[in-house]
């Protein structure tokens, strides 16, 4: 056993805030509004693609540098171009940084925006899930088709993050992480307060019954749009944090796979709690975090064991146990929603 | 485009449009009967894909042999689904999106059980090993041994379903289920045994499919996977309530796949690469614009449901 | 107050309201009776805007509903109830009521993690509903779920979350559907009572004849999708016509 635990915690915890945006986004748009946004991955690669974008049109540009095509044969040329401006210029690559946020959080709120006011007219219920699920797919497709987004397939390396130039490793990924994790806290305390003010009221109103909310004059179709808004900007800005911690932007990580984590992680803490979608995106990230060590170990063992297989297995299985035995999740949904009932109870009636 | 290389597209159409429609008959027997848009059929395609592999290896080569026990075991596959996990979580009446998630994870379980097989007997892209054999070769054309058991095996069990849907007690039974469950209760139909046939027909169809897919091309874990969204888009075509549409759904995408794909490619220089999106935007087109389907353009043919 | 002139309404070919007519004065009680399929609730939904109707139109308080949407509808005074009580079941009595509140400054997603922005509407509101719910006798369940309620008191909270959003007319579907008699009986006091007190106007789908006609003021009989019959309680029940069609004898 040789597992550093300082950097296996800070990963850990790296992880665990990303996912928990994905899964706070998820929650607030299927758990508390109803909106089945089986298309959770098409919000966040947009993110990760926007991140892929920045780093190799506008980092050079802010740097003063000449562009250079980032795939075929100048591949090696840009990844060093862009590594180097991060390393050396680290006032630049922060302000990437933020631009690449700002961008991201734009459009990919705008894409949600727009996508639930163009999916309006869809008929029986399930259709909104399988049409946001197929937007994923396009967008990879084409992503991964046309070279000059993402490098086709082979995608793009050197997607630093903001603090790589930091000489210690461990200092920049603990900046890293904090920066993920103050995210974290932000997208809850903004979740949470929504979710106890009459808004949050007017959301569940509408998952249990749109038309009856609708009939007592509330403007649905807007609502859910504001819904798909908010739940996009935060996807899409963890898919940027995303890319940003892998250093690497490839078609291949955005599939209906992620979507269905996210999923597990709402489930699993339970539908239209921000706690719960914590707890679950928690949950599975140590699970994975197990899991991968434990593939580590018995690799050196000698066997050849592909722990991505039996991580998919439980997934389905942890998704099937919740749905049958447990379905409001780990820590059910609250009932009372402002504090209004507080007064009533006080009043002693 | 050259005429051989449209014919060989066009063969294509009608080889992969045939498979589809097994598919696509069984999502749609799915969804009218069962009231389930069930993402795991993608897997009993893939059960029935390596059935095949496995019988042609150890059993025999006979593709009669091959089909009727892949029918048996993705049949079985898709039972066992039922009985685990679909009919306990229907009894906790649950909303569209919980089966719809059930499916899914239903889906992955079998699918990665299939990974860990297939890696471990290394059985990736691998062909059932029928010899392949030409039986018709001219100018613009060659057709092989392959392509006279697709398609032709593919419309006799299209043909055996419709007899088995209009003409047998079961056909009536399913059809009533399909039309009004509670109805269907009342005039003494037992629901759960026909549901079991159902589930046990529709993982049969899906296991021939998947068996005349490996025969066709290869066995891959995501073998069904690949082809589910291919699938789903081709019943919604057809309007996911009728039988001739859901055939003619499966013909429309295979053709846009191939031959309007080639098309594309060889006058816009699209690239082969966005093939795939194509049942996507196919989906989202239909459900936007037109989620009856095709049906209304032939609206005195015979429905499944109506 | 509200004027229905000459609604058609087709569903699949099949005339559910064929030229429907009628008219109901501000303060007015006004039942609307008739058997099964005649088209009742149709109209009703055709009135709240929950369904658009073929041709025709229907007036509001001087202005053209014909064409709006149930939320503008119930904007502009128009509220609803259902036959089977369309309650937030997995919600609060107290949310239930406080939801249909108007221009509610907490519901909008930009303000409503600022809590000093709508903690005084709300504190406001939530005084509002706990009197409308003692109205109804049902402050003291104000924090359980609906779906604890029983048949009766979810009526009541259905009628009580309408007054929240201060509406001039109320369409009642069935109001005492499922109801013991005696409670059915009370549920039409408090629906006189409230127009007593507030003037508010009422139309009333009811099949307990001999409770709706100790309250109404007038009576629309409706056959087949059309309007047979108009009077006050007591023509409506000794018109031959009516007796024909609706009691059958």
């Amino acid at each position: 056993m040789n597992i550093d635990l300082i950097a296996t915690i800070i990963a850990l915890l790296t992880f665990f805030g990303i996912s928990a945006l994905m899964a706070l986004s998820l929650n607030l748009e299927y758990g508390v509004a109803g909106v089945p946004n089986f298309g959770q991955v098409l919000f966040v690669s947009l993110g990760a693609y926007i991140a892929g974008l920045t780093y190799t049109h506008l980092l050079p540009l802010l740097a003063g540098q000449p562009f250079i095509y980032p795939c075929s044969t100048t591949l090696a040329q840009a990844v060093q171009l862009r590594t180097g401006i991060m390393q050396m210029q680290p006032g630049i690559g922060f302000v990437n940084f933020v631009i690449t946020l700002v961008i991201s959080a734009v459009v990919g709120g705008a894409v949600g925006y727009a996508i639930s006011f163009i999916t309006l007219r869809l008929k029986q219920e399930w259709f909104l899930a399988l049409v946001l699920l197929v937007g994923g797919e396009i967008l990879r497709i084409v992503v991964q088709g046309y070279e000059p987004i993402e490098c086709g397939s082979g995608g793009l390396s050197g997607i630093a993050q903001p603090f790589s130039f930091v000489s210690d490793a461990r200092l920049s990924s603990i900046g890293f992480m904090l920066l993920i994790l103050a995210f974290v806290a932000i997208a809850y305390a903004y979740c949470e307060r929504l979710v106890r003010s009459p808004y949050g009221r007017l959301l569940k109103a509408i998952r249990e019954n749109d038309p009856v909310a609708r009939s007592l004059g509330k403007r649905v179709p807007r609502v859910r749009a504001q819904v798909m808004l908010i739940g996009s900007v935060i996807a899409a800005v963890a898919g940027v944090l995303f890319a940003v911690n892998e250093g690497f932007v490839s078609t291949n990580d955005y599939v209906v796979a992620l979507t269905l984590q996210v999923w597990v992680m709402v489930v699993l803490g339970g539908l239209g709690n921000n706690k719960g979608a914590l707890l679950g995106a928690f949950l599975i990230t140590v699970l994975n975090r197990v899991l991968a060590v434990a593939a580590i170990q018995l690799n050196t063992l000698g066997t050849a064991v592909e722990f991505n297989y039996f991580q998919y297995i439980l997934l389905g299985i942890i998704l099937i146990v919740m749905l049958l035995y447990r379905p409001k999740g780990l820590l059910p949904e609250p009932m009372q929603t402002t504090e209004a009932h507080d007064r009533l109870a006080s009043e002693g009636d | 485009m050259t005429l051989p290389i449209l014919v060989t597209t066009l063969v294509n159409t009608v080889q992969i449009g045939s498979m589809y429609a097994l598919m696509a008959l069984g999502i749609t027997l799915t969804m009218t009967v069962l009231k389930l848009p069930n993402f795991a059929h993608a897997e009993y395609i893939t059960f029935g894909a390596y059935t095949a592999l496995l019988v042609s290896m150890f059993l025999s080569t006979n593709p009669m042999i091959i089909l009727v026990l892949a029918f048996v075991v993705s049949a079985l596959v898709a039972l066992v689904s039922h009985l685990v996990v679909f009919r306990p979580l229907e009894k906790r009446n649950p909303s569209t999106y919980a089966l719809l998630l059930a499916s899914f994870a239903v889906g992955l379980i079998l699918r990665y059980i299939l990974f860990i097989f297939a890696d471990h007997f290394n059985l990736f892209d691998k062909r059932p090993a029928i010899p392949l054999q030409i039986w018709f070769r001219s100018s613009v054309v060659i057709l092989s041994n392959i392509f006279f058991w697709v398609v032709p095996t593919s419309i006799v069990v299209v043909i055996l379903l419709s007899l088995l849907l209009n003409l047998t007690a079961l056909g009536r039974e399913m059809r009533a289920l399909a039309n009004n469950v509670n109805l269907a209760k009342v005039i003494g139909i037992r629901v759960e045994r026909v549901k079991i046939l159902t589930w046990l027909l529709v993982g049969g169809l899906a296991g021939v499919a998947g068996a005349l897919w490996g025969i066709y091309s290869n066995v891959h874990p995501l073998t069904g996977w690949l082809a589910i969204l291919s699938v789903f888009a081709a019943a919604i075509l057809g309007g996911m309530s009728s039988f001739v549409g859901t055939i003619l759904g499966a013909y429309v995408v295979a053709f846009s796949e191939n031959t309007i794909m080639q098309a594309l490619n060889q006058v816009l220089g699209l690239d082969f690469s966005f093939k795939p999106a194509i049942p996507f935007i196919i989906i989202v087109l239909v459900l936007m614009l037109r989620p009856q389907g095709l049906t209304g353009f032939f609206s005195r043919s015979r429905q499944l449901t109506r | 107050m509200l004027q229905v002139n000459n609604v058609v309404k087709d569903f699949d070919g099949l005339r559910a309201l064929d030229g429907v007519s009628l008219e109901v004065e501000q303060g007015k009680i006004v039942g609307l009776i008739g058997p099964n399929g005649s088209g009742k609730s149709t109209l009703l939904s055709s009135i709240a805007r929950t369904i658009d109707v073929t041709s025709g139109q229907i007036r509001f308080d001087g202005q053209d509903l014909t064409h709006v949407g149930a939320d503008e509808a119930f904007r502009l005074g128009l509220a609803r109830g259902y036959q089977d009580p369309g309650l937030f079941f997995q919600m609060t009595v107290l949310d239930n009521v406080l939801l249909p509140a108007k221009d509610q400054r907490g519901e909008h997603p930009w303000y409503a993690p600022l809590r000093r922005f709508w903690k005084q509407q709300e504190h406001d509101n939530a005084g509002r509903a706990a009197e409308i719910l003692r109205q109804v006798n049902l402050n003291r369940h104000f924090d359980k779920p609906a779906s604890d309620l029983s048949g009766g008191q979810m009526k009541l909270l259905e009628i009580a979350r309408s007054l929240m959003g201060d509406p001039k007319l109320l369409l009642l579907d069935e109001p005492t559907a499922g109801v013991a008699p005696s409670l059915a009986y009370a549920i039409f006091q408090q629906i006189e009572a409230l127009r007593r007190e507030t003037g508010m106007t009422f139309l009333i789908v009811e099949h307990r004849l001999e409770i709706l006609f100790d309250f109404v003021d007038s009576v629309y009989v409706m056959h087949m999708g059309q309007v047979l019959a108009h009077g006050t309680p007591d023509e409506i029940s000794q018109s031959k016509d009516v007796r024909e069609v609706y009691f059958g004898d």
